[in-house]
């Protein structure tokens, strides 16, 4: 037995939306006629039969980060004050190089970073004496500051000395090669540690350079005036 | 939020550099694309080719993208476009013989019996999988297409027509063959069995 209502009443059964009206008049048929109820039950068989696919998880993949930072340079450059102390990573991982493979020495001077504003005051002996009490201050701060930084630097060369220490006790034969790409591998990793440490310390040492910046203000406005 | 002005959101951060944001659009589709690539190509390495060459026509258009339409339908456009390139050249869809048709005198396409051995949840998604694609396999290319972007990417019919430069009333009729194709090959099989 047949309808012929089916194709027609079906095709909009499946539509987005339906007028009320119609959706009635459908229902209605539905209801009355077994050949179309029939036929629907299939087609929704049909249709749930597709909806049982399991979604599967992409397998990992770079999403197009690669190409996109290649071509934004989001891999930003150091910038600003940081790009200032770059050097100091590379630098140290240099000297424990030379240390190493060439047998150097080094000797640190200890009396540390001195600075010393020379020439005579010539203005009168309470501006002087302030003069003297302030340069003293600042060179105290002055002092503590590069200490610090000093500090930060030794504790990477400790850990550098001893890193490589033990990279090359593992294999005597450890080629040029090696070490350098260790450092390489050893800076980048100071770099990120070292940005993050410099900026603790400048948070704390704003007001200290800030004052250092007033004293050198200061002593060049002696000079000048003199 | 809706999830529309999530997208163009994430499409304008996108274009002005962030990689985050770029991360995260491909990562709401990133699924629906894969799938629907599993379902077009059969396996999972030309699904994973297929989703990658589109991703990158996204990002190669994006800013062409424009705010008036829905971003799921232009991403779908451009995965439709992509699909049919890479039929062109790989011909994996193409109306086949039924597989279980084939595989008649090979026991290890029936599924499975208690006394052969238990069949764990992975398989047994896997063999949902395989009668879906199985299905699929009998239908032509339009009724696939239809049937991939109603059933599995939820669009309109009015989406569907749009996406694919056809009517509405069209997209409506070729579902409905789809549907009636396949409720044809189940009563083939239920006959069969
Ligand atoms: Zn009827």
């Amino acid at each position: 037995m047949s309808c012929p209502k089916t194709q027609h009443l079906l095709q909009e059964y499946f539509s987005d939306e339906l007028a009320p009206v119609v959706r009635d008049e459908l229902d209605k048929h539905l209801s009355e006629c077994s050949h179309c109820s029939t036929e629907l039950e299939l087609l929704l068989m049909a249709q749930g039969n597709l909806q049982q696919w399991q979604e599967k998880q992409v397998p990992h993949w770079d999403r197009g980060l690669t190409l996109f930072r290649q071509e934004h340079k989001t891999i930003s450059n150091a910038s600003g004050f940081w790009s200032r102390w770059q050097w100091l990573p590379t630098a140290a991982s240099f000297v424990m190089l030379c240390v190493l493979v060439f047998n150097f020495s080094i000797v640190t001077d200890d009396n540390g970073l001195t600075i010393s504003f020379g020439g005579s005051p010539t203005s009168s002996s309470s501006i002087q004496s302030q003069l003297a009490e302030f340069q003293q201050l600042q060179n105290a701060e002055m002092q503590a500051l590069v200490a610090r930084i000093e500090d930060r630097a030794d504790s990477n060369n400790v850990q550098l000395m001893q890193a490589v220490l033990e990279q090359t006790q593992r294999s005597t034969a450890e080629s040029f090669d090696q070490i350098y790409s260790y450092f390489e591998q050893q800076r980048l990793l100071d770099l990120q540690d070292m940005r993050v440490g410099y900026e603790q310390l400048a948070d704390s040492d704003y007001k200290t350079i800030r004052s250092l910046q007033q004293l050198v203000n200061f002593v060049g406005y002696q000079s000048d005036i003199r | 939020m809706s999830s529309i002005d999530e997208d163009q959101a994430l499409v304008a951060a996108a274009l002005n550099g962030s990689a985050y944001a770029w991360d995260k659009l491909v990562k709401r589709y990133e699924g629906r694309i894969y799938n629907q690539g599993l379902r077009l190509t059969g396996n999972a390495t030309d699904a994973m080719d297929l989703m990658q060459e589109v991703f990158l026509g996204v990002y190669r258009n994006l800013h062409r993208f424009r705010g008036d339409a829905k971003f799921s339908s232009w991403i779908f456009r451009i995965a439709h476009n992509k699909a049919v390139d890479m039929n062109r050249r790989k011909r994996f869809i193409t109306a086949q013989p039924r597989l279980s048709n084939l595989d008649e005198d090979n026991g290890m396409d029936n599924f499975p019996g208690e006394e052969r051995f238990e069949p764990d949840a992975r398989l047994g998604e896997q063999q949902l999988n395989d009668s879906v694609l199985n299905m699929l396999s009998e239908l032509s290319l339009e009724q696939r297409w239809v049937v991939e972007l109603k059933i599995f990417q939820s669009f309109t019919f009015d989406e569907i027509a749009e996406l694919q430069d056809i009517s509405a009333n069209t997209a409506k009729t070729r579902f409905y063959s789809a549907l009636k194709k396949l409720k044809v090959v189940l009563e083939e099989d239920n006959v069969l069995s």
